[in-house]
């Protein structure tokens, strides 16, 4: 349990039911003038959460100092596929599923271990191929193939 | 028409050749999933639902539905037969509800017993699954038909207890488990509202108007969270896979292990059946249980069979029992039990007391799926279990990107938009976060399938009563409901400040 995390959480709950109950009240009233009208749900629970994250915030102060356990995180590796995730997501209709599959499988397959290249060439081409081609192919789906 | 027709027409269904080879892909992958430490029940379901419902696509919806819950149900109760592999032979679960199954279990495999415990759980699970499918098809109809008089009051009252008692259950800190829940109603807000018509916190942006996919959201948080976590936190390389000499038990294990997959079953089951209380406790208690009944308790821990016996009985019984609550009420009581409900939601198919009526086919066609998938997976656990543990060895190098590039594929062939992409790497990045910080995600995802179903019931409740909240405390049944979800919150409160451990429900 981390109390930096556990507070900066609580203060961002506290903030989304904030927002919540802000936008809610900007919500119109139903139109036919029953007192249960769309805001009422949203608007409670933006309070609940409220309410709960001030608990969540006072109980962080109440935590006995706890031993920071030190883990080696592999921010590296976790960056890396990361971004390449997003440019995955981000070329997907740009450049066709085949291609851009591929190329993340590629790169991801190197960045959680160096070398052996032929076989995650040919794990990356026979996963990405086989999808597209059982599934836009076989089973008539819909995939953005490739650039054209 | 009776339920033995009924329960006929169901094996008709299920005795179709597509439906018998999803109900093998069902629970084949599902015991994979159950085997590979890292990918739960839970995120496995999510995962498949995508690739499911591309695969029914020709179908008429109703007989896709049929066919892909037969799938996603194979590998849900796959994975509890898969998971007690890597734990007796490991020592290392692979999910969280055979956690106990390595106190005995690897130490039978220490003493070249392997075989023998990978099979009387097999056998056990077997037998759980048979049983709690029994008590599914006796309890199925008359459960319905006291729900289905349930007005919008009731309905509501249950459903907030549905919540209570996974919120109260989840978790070491239940401000947590509860703040994760209310988030997920909130997030549940986001779209045009059902009943007025008017859009709720979607700032004009077309493609919240349809509110947030709650197949992106799940996929995100468990599958890609449990990749982010693995990437991130690499373990050390697993140890010494133990050999598995012989497979057939012995006289004197059936003997022993009789009245214990017995008790574990029975147990799992009506555990099973209590929201909230899911696989995990289920396996717990029956460890408990066949320790306290043992004549010999000192044996429990170095190799004791009653100890496999009990809880892989007991979780395989747990995960039929919590069926019924998701077919007969349309609430899940469980992590897992709710994406199940959000794929069968996909098909425009509404979980309940009506789901027999309106779906027979779907919730009949279910249920004697499980009869046939359970026989398919004692059938490929006994002799094919040292291929399931090879399957251990899979290197995470290859394993962790294709499950990104799988969950990438399953969320754009059912959205076609890239802002689910996106969606899906946040919720990713946040569920590692969360859950990495004792914050539950599965109270979230319930919540969010949940969350359009309480809003409706209680402003129908509302409407009824002209605004009037007495409404659900002057119902008597919406009364009790509303009682037992504050029971369930408190309870676990009042033993925490007694000073009492309160065993949670973990999922994964």
């Amino acid at each position: 349990m981390s109390k930096t995390f556990d507070r900066y959480a609580s203060i961002a709950f506290l903030l989304i039911g904030l927002l919540f109950v802000i936008e809610s009240t900007k919500i119109a009233s139903s139109a036919y003038g029953s007192t249960v009208g769309p805001k009422i749900f949203p608007l409670w629970l933006g309070v609940i959460l409220i309410l709960l994250s001030l608990r969540l915030l006072y109980e962080t102060f109440t935590y006995k100092s706890e031993s920071a356990s030190k883990e080696k995180l592999q921010y590296k590796k976790f960056f890396i596929i990361l971004v390449s995730a997003a440019l995955y997501a981000f070329l997907l209709e740009k450049i066709g599923y085949v291609i851009s599959t591929f190329l993340f499988l590629l790169v991801t397959f190197q960045t959680m271990e160096r070398g052996r290249i032929i076989p995650t060439v040919i794990i990356a081409a026979v996963f990405s191929l086989g999808i597209y081609y059982f599934f836009a192919e076989f089973l008539g789906g819909s995939l953005p193939g490739f650039p054209l | 028409m009776s339920t033995l027709q009924f329960l006929g027409d169901g094996f008709a269904i299920a005795f179709q050749w597509h439906n018998l080879l999803f109900a093998f892909i069902g629970v084949v992958i599902g015991t994979a999933v159950g085997v590979l430490p890292g990918i739960g029940p839970m995120s496995g379901v999510a995962l498949l639902i995508p690739v499911t419902a591309t695969i029914t696509s020709g179908m008429p919806t109703s007989a896709a539905a049929a066919s892909s819950i037969i799938l996603l149900a194979g590998v849900y109760y796959g994975a509890m037969y898969g998971g007690s592999t890597t734990s007796i032979l490991l020592n290392t679960p692979g999910e969280s509800s055979s956690v106990v199954t390595t106190l005995d279990g690897y130490q039978m495999a220490r003493q070249g017993r392997a075989g023998a415990a990978l099979a009387i759980s097999a056998i056990g699970s077997f037998c759980a699954g048979i049983i709690s499918l029994i008590g599914l098809v006796l309890l199925a109809e008359p459960l319905s038909n006291v729900a289905i008089n349930f007005g919008p009051a009731q309905y509501f009252s249950l459903m907030l207890l549905g919540l209570a008692a996974v919120s109260g259950l989840a978790g070491k800190s239940m401000t947590k488990a509860l703040i994760m829940t209310v988030f997920g109603l909130l997030l549940g807000t986001i779209g045009i509202d059902a009943v007025s018509g008017i859009a709720r916190f979607t700032y004009n942006q077309p493609i919240l108007f349809s509110g947030l996919e709650f197949l992106t959201i799940a996929v995100g948080l468990f599958a890609l969270g449990e990749v982010f976590k693995t990437v991130l936190e690499r373990d050390e390389e697993d140890g010494a896979i133990a050999k598995i000499n012989r497979i057939l038990p012995t006289k004197q294990d059936m003997k022993d292990s009789t009245v214990p997959i017995v008790r574990g079953s029975l147990l799992g089951f009506f555990i099973g059946v209590l929201p909230g209380a899911g696989a995990t406790l289920a396996s717990f208690f029956s460890y408990m249980t066949e320790k306290k009944f043992s004549k010999r308790p000192e044996t429990f821990g170095h190799g004791n069979i009653a100890g496999v016996a009990g809880p892989e009985s007991a979780n395989n019984a747990a995960s039929g029992g919590a069926m019924i609550p998701l077919l007969t009420l349309g609430i899940p009581g469980s992590g897992t039990t709710a994406i199940l409900m959000g794929a069968l939601i996909m098909y425009n198919i509404q979980p309940g007391p009506l789901l027999f009526d309106e779906h027979p086919e779907v919730a009949w066609g279910l249920i004697a799926s499980m009869f046939i998938g359970n026989l398919m997976l004692l059938v490929l656990n006994m002799p094919l279990v040292r291929v399931f543990a090879k399957v251990i060895q899979t290197p995470k190098k290859y394993l962790l990107p294709i499950i990104v590039a799988i969950s990438f594929f399953g969320v754009y062939a059912v959205q076609y938009t890239t802002f689910d992409l996106y969606l899906l790497l946040g919720c990713g990045v946040v569920g590692y976060l969360l859950s990495k910080n004792d914050y539950p995600v599965a109270p979230l995802v319930l919540a969010l399938v949940l969350g359009p179903m309480i809003e409706n019931n209680m402003r129908r409740a509302l409407t009824i009563s002209n605004g009037e909240f007495s409404i659900f405390f002057t119902q008597p049944l919406s009364l009790v409901f509303l009682i037992a979800a504050a029971a369930w919150l408190i309870i676990p409160l009042l033993l925490k400040m007694k000073g009492k451990a309160v065993i949670v429900e973990e999922e994964g």
